[in-house]
């Protein structure tokens, strides 16, 4: 029985790993993880985007008793795509467990995604590091962005002006540290700006940032729609997890497109 | 600049015993929301027919 004591989407990453690294506890339990908030009722993980990973994931999750969620098939043809998988089980003792898991971690790039599965000496969990983990909250949620000033304060000083939305850190940090940075609100700070030319080049920063993901949410929302529609008119969520799977695949096998972005730009999941 | 609320940056302070515990609270606690989540916070994979759940008078969350 999971302990009253203890993260269970923490308990879950540890189970994933136990025969090989293949999952990485990132976004909002990783924000747990790091004591800045607590923001999520979900799990979500990085995952080794090898098919032996995808079953480890199966089996662990079919030993819960979990039901796929609307989402696409945990097989690395679409999880390559930067499409995710979603699932969901009752724990023991009545909670909804949602997780979530992808592969290519929206602006992260496939280099930094790699050491990412070797354990830190001294850490039992496998968690996101600091900077990939900003990178994911880059989103179009206003939510993320005092979340990721929290995790730039985590940072060395001459990361944290790489990152923070704190617009006192960076008037603070930028004459020390703000030399190479390309940002344009620490280029304010460095000009001499006010405080509030550096709030107003942070705003845009921010609003870039939001229209960036929105756009490229919205590729994926609508490549996936047809798909979704078969989904849930099958049922899917109903059925055991090795006859969901079977089904998932074979509907994302007609309606779930291996490249919806195509080349234009970088894949990275949505979620 | 306080970027966070008090509540959420005394995690900081916090053994990991008792973050784990106020977190198992806290996720307890939030399943009374699980009927009024949205499919998906951030995600694509949503029905379109989906309509938001109203929540509970005095309901803040």
């Amino acid at each position: 029985m999971a302990s009253r004591s203890k993260n269970i989407y923490f308990e879950l990453t540890e189970e994933l790993n136990a025969e090989g690294f293949i999952a990485v506890l990132a976004s909002g339990q990783a924000v747990v993880y790091y004591k800045i908030a607590m923001m999520s009722k979900d799990g979500d993980w990085i995952l080794k985007e090898t098919p032996e990973a995808c079953r480890r994931v199966l089996e662990v999750l079919g030993q819960r008793g979990a039901r796929y969620r609307s989402g696409a098939p945990l097989d690395v043809r679409w999880l390559a795509a930067g499409w995710s998988s979603h699932f969901e089980f009752i724990d023991l003792e009545g909670r909804r467990i949602r997780c979530d898991f992808l592969t290519r971690p929206p602006r992260v790039s496939p280099e930094d995604v790699a050491p990412l599965f070797e354990a830190k000496p001294g850490e039992s969990l496998l968690v996101i590091g600091l900077e990939p983990l900003i990178r994911m909250k880059q989103t179009q949620r206003a939510k993320d962005y005092p979340v990721i000033g929290e995790l730039a304060r985590l940072l060395p000083p001459e990361r944290e002006i790489e990152w923070t939305t704190d617009p006192d850190r960076i008037l603070e940090l930028a004459s020390v540290h703000g030399e190479s940075s390309k940002r344009p609100p620490v280029r304010a700070a460095r000009a001499g700006g006010s405080r509030e030319d550096v709030v107003v080049e942070l705003a845009r920063e921010l609003d870039r940032l939001q229209q960036q993901d929105r756009k490229r949410v919205e590729k994926y929302r609508a490549a996936a729609e047809t798909f979704t529609r078969e989904f849930l008119a099958a049922r899917i969520g109903d059925k055991e997890l090795t006859e969901a799977h079977s089904h998932v695949c074979q509907l994302a096998e007609r309606w779930l497109p291996f490249d919806p972005l195509g080349t234009e730009e970088d894949h990275g999941a949505p979620q | 600049m306080e970027l966070l609320s008090e509540d959420d940056l005394n995690l900081k302070e916090m053994t990991w015993e008792e973050l784990n515990r106020a977190w198992d609270l806290w996720f307890t606690l939030a399943q009374a929301t699980n009927d009024f989540d949205p499919p998906y916070t951030h995600g694509v994979f949503v029905d379109p027919d989906w309509k938001p759940t109203r929540k509970p008078e005095g309901d803040s969350e």
